[in-house]
Parts: C-alpha cells; structure tokens; sequence
C-alpha cells in the first residue's frame, strides 16, 4: 500500500447498503477510508475498505465480481444512484476511483429489482437472466465437423448488428436502470443476435415466444420506452432492440407457425 | 383455441400494444376533435361551428362511435393503471438515492401523472359540453355556452391550464406508441421523434388557442 502519494490519495465517505438476507430489512452503514489511491478501480476501493472491516473484525461488505476486466458482467452497484458508476458505458470494475474527488461522499447500494433479489449486502442472485437464457436464448446445432468458413452467407450489415447485439454482457444493469424494473433490453438483444443471423432462424417463433415468456414469468416489469437502460448499459446495447423485439413478438403471435 | 391471443395480450408486450394501440386512437381523435372545433374560428357568428355540431350530432353513427372511443379511453386508462402497478411491484424496495442516466424526459417521466390530470380534465368536459349538450334543433346555442365557459376566469385556467400535461403526454406518446409496435428504422427514427413532438404541440397550442382567444380576445 503506497501512503503519502497526496495528489492521488483520497478521503472518502462511503455509505455502503448492509443487507443480512433477501428477508433482511437492510441499512445503510457509514464507513471512512483515508487513504484511497486514484488509480485503484470502484471494486480495488472496496477491497481495501473489506481490509480495513477485517482488521477491525468486522464482517467484509459482499458485493459480485469476478473478470474485473469488463467482460464478464458479474460486478453490479448503483453508485451514487447511476448503474455502474457516473461513466458511460463500463461496468463498475473498469471505474476508476480519478472519477471521484477528495472528499466525496459515494452511496453504493444494489441493483434494485423484485425479479433480482439480493443474497447479501451488495450482491443479487440475476439467475432470472439465466432461466431466459435456458428457455430459448440458443440454437439446436447437430455437433459434427465444423462447417466451411463462409459456407452460411451473412450480409456485412447483419452480422454488424448481430454482433453489436452480442456484445450484452448479462450484468442486469438494464433492469437496475430502468424506472420499471424491466428486462427488455437484455432479452432483446439476447433475440436480436439470433434473430439476425441465419442460425437463428428455424427456431425463431419459439425462441421469442418462450423468452418474453420467461421474462414475464420471473416479475420483470413492463417497458414504457424510457430508454434509460440503453444509457445506462455499460456496452451501449441500443433500444433498437427492444423494437425487433416487439416486432419478433408480434410477428411469432399474430403469423407464428408455433402454436 | 384463443389461447394464443390471451397470451398475446397477457403478456408485457402485449399490455404495451394495446396501450400503444388505443393511444395511437386516441392521437387521432384529438386531430379529428381540433379540427371540428376551429370551425369556431370561421365566422364571429358561430355559423359554421352550428353547422358542424348540427352536422355531427345528426349523424345516426354517432352514439357507436362514442361507445367505441368510451371503450378506447377505458381500455387505455385501465391498463395504465395495471401497468404501473406491476412496474412498481416489479421494482419492489426503491432506491435511496436515484440519478438518471439522461435519457428521460420531462414527458416520459411525468405519463402517470400527466394522464390522471388530463382524466380529470375529461370528467369535466363532459359536464360541460356532453352531458349539457342542447338539443339538436337548438345548436347555435353551443357556441355561446363554449364562450361563456371559456371566457371565465375559473373556465380558462380548466381549458388551458390542461393542454400542459396533454401536450407533455403526447411529446412521449407518439414515439413511444412506434416504438412498441416495432416502428423503429434509422432511416426514421428522427422523424419518427419531430413528428411526435410537433403534434404534441400542435395539437396543445391548438387546443389553448380557444381558451386564450375568449379569454383575452372577448369575441372570437
Ligand atoms: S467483474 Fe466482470 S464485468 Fe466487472
């Protein structure tokens, strides 16, 4: 630990949501740490503040994460009421503690959603996400060699869009984001990466009508087109979706072949 | 066998299409009742609005269509109210401190509250001009009951002081209703959006122009 760098070294004021259990009422506690480097990340931060609880024998502050390098989507945290922190498009490990000045104040507290309920403290089980997944999110391939490159045509825009879609990382910030608690951006671009590629297609009317399915089945809220979960998503996934998404729905209900 | 259309409707974006629907509907009632009602505008006699509302309630088709926009405005506001319910059960405990991420607008944020004023203003409406309405063969009268009520001070604060949330709630209406049934290209996506906020206004300052005209102006 590198005391005395004064131009990098920060005071914080941390309010931090305890939560003993999903039943658990829940608080906020007061924590202070004196000696914040500017170039740790959000999560380094909490490290050093579970360090600090420790050594005092107090329980460690539970929050998720896992890859810390932005790809896994497994950290979460509302930080001063913004989903990942106040920049654009990371996830809260790839934030810097630079963002924040000597001084401040930082409320952290957790995605907030009934579908996404928190185990402890800081960290929420998302396996809803994963149960959409299962119910469609996937294509039946018969395993065998793999096939020739090029051998299935997909037009440059498609697999542009495909891929932008494919970027989603699951974190669930959408949900956090959104003023109704709903997953739609998550499930649309889930859709939208399959519905766009000729993979995709056989399964297509099923696929959309099992996701939404399990969407509403896990208590995801309804999208009144607030677009705050694009502005929050930490990979830019566009509202976009959410539209072909619409249009998948009503295409596989109305014209469907699939029951 | 409707299975698939209860689980169509039953569903998030099923709700949504509905709403979508029957506000869409409702956009072109509000265009088609502006235009009726600037006949006051024509003529300082009120002879062509005469003519319109004599026009209009002489037509045997009118009682359908005015159960068809009860049930529009109903459906519309009934899922409103579903909706927010379960938006709000599906948020469950809120957040203590709460920033935007930016994309919110003062019209999206307020539709709740916006469509509840803009129901209240309906009830009262209807008192004044539907339920009150004179008899076929006496509407000249209507003009001049529009005028009595709007040139009050208690009648220009109802009629204008309304247009606030109805132009709020269509600035996000009229994009959000494309939106959800799958209308969304790049190619007009930022028409899609000036088209809807420049109803929203049109229709809004259209609307104020009665309530301001009578009142400031005295004589239309
Ligand atoms: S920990 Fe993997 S994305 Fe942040």
């Amino acid at each position: 630990m590198s005391a005395g760098h004064d131009s990098s070294s920060m005071k914080l004021t941390l309010h931090v949501w305890r939560q003993k259990g999903p039943d658990d009422e829940g608080r906020f506690e007061i924590h202070r740490l004196n000696d914040v480097s500017q170039d740790m990340s959000f999560l380094e931060m909490l490290d050093v503040l579970n360090e600090q609880l420790t050594n005092e024998g107090r329980e460690p502050v539970v929050f998720d994460h896992d890859c810390r390098e932005g790809i896994c989507g497994m950290c979460s945290l509302v930080i001063n009421g913004q989903v990942h922190g106040p920049v654009p498009e990371i996830t809260t490990c790839q934030l810097h503690m630079r963002k924040f000045n000597d001084g401040d104040t930082i409320y952290i507290e957790p995605f907030r959603a009934k579908a996404f309920p928190i185990i402890r403290d800081l960290a929420t089980d998302r396996t809803a996400f994963d149960r959409i997944i299962q119910s469609g999110g996937f294509v039946s391939v018969n395993t065998g060699n793999a096939p020739d490159a090029n051998a299935l045509l997909v037009s440059k825009q498609n697999a542009d869009e495909a891929m932008d879609a494919a970027a989603c990382i699951g974190c669930g910030g959408c949900v956090a984001a959104c003023p109704n608690a709903a997953a739609m951006l998550f499930t649309s671009a889930k859709v939208s990466q399959l519905a766009l590629l000729p993979q995709g297609a056989p399964e297509r009317d099923a696929r959309v009508l099992a996701m939404v399915g399990q969407m509403d089945a896990e208590g995801f809220g309804n999208c009144t087109n607030e677009s705050e979960c694009q502005a929050a998503c930490p990979k830019g996934i566009s509202v976009t979706n959410i539209a072909r998404l619409n249009r998948e729905y009503l295409r596989a209900s109305l014209v469907g072949k699939s029951q | 066998m409707l299975s698939w259309l209860q689980r169509t409707l039953r569903s998030s974006i099923g709700k949504k299409v509905l709403m979508a629907c029957t506000g869409l509907g409702l956009i072109g009632f509000l265009i088609g009742h502006l235009a009726g009602n600037l006949t006051l505008f024509a003529d300082s006699e009120g002879e062509a609005f005469t003519h319109y509302a004599t026009t209009l309630n002489s037509n045997p088709a009118l009682p359908v269509v005015e159960v068809g926009l009860t049930l529009l405005f109903l459906a519309h506001i009934v899922l409103a109210f579903k909706v927010t319910r379960e938006n709000r059960e599906a948020r469950g405990k809120g957040y203590t401190l709460r920033n935007d991420h930016g994309a919110r607008t003062p019209g999206s944020r307020s539709m709740m509250i916006t469509g509840v004023l803009i129901l209240a203003f309906i009830v009262v409406h209807l008192i004044d001009f539907r339920f009150d309405k004179p008899e076929l063969e006496e509407m000249s009268l209507l003009a001049g009951m529009v005028e009595s009520r709007l040139s009050g001070t208690v009648g220009f604060l109802i009629y204008f002081g309304a247009m606030v949330p109805l132009t709020l709630h269509l600035s996000h209406a009229f994009q959000s209703a494309l939106q959800t049934l799958g209308l969304n290209h790049p190619k007009y996506n930022c028409l899609i959006k000036v088209v809807g906020r420049g109803l929203a206004l049109i229709i809004g300052l259209g609307f104020a122009s009665f309530p301001l005209a009578y009142f400031f102006g005295g004589n239309a």
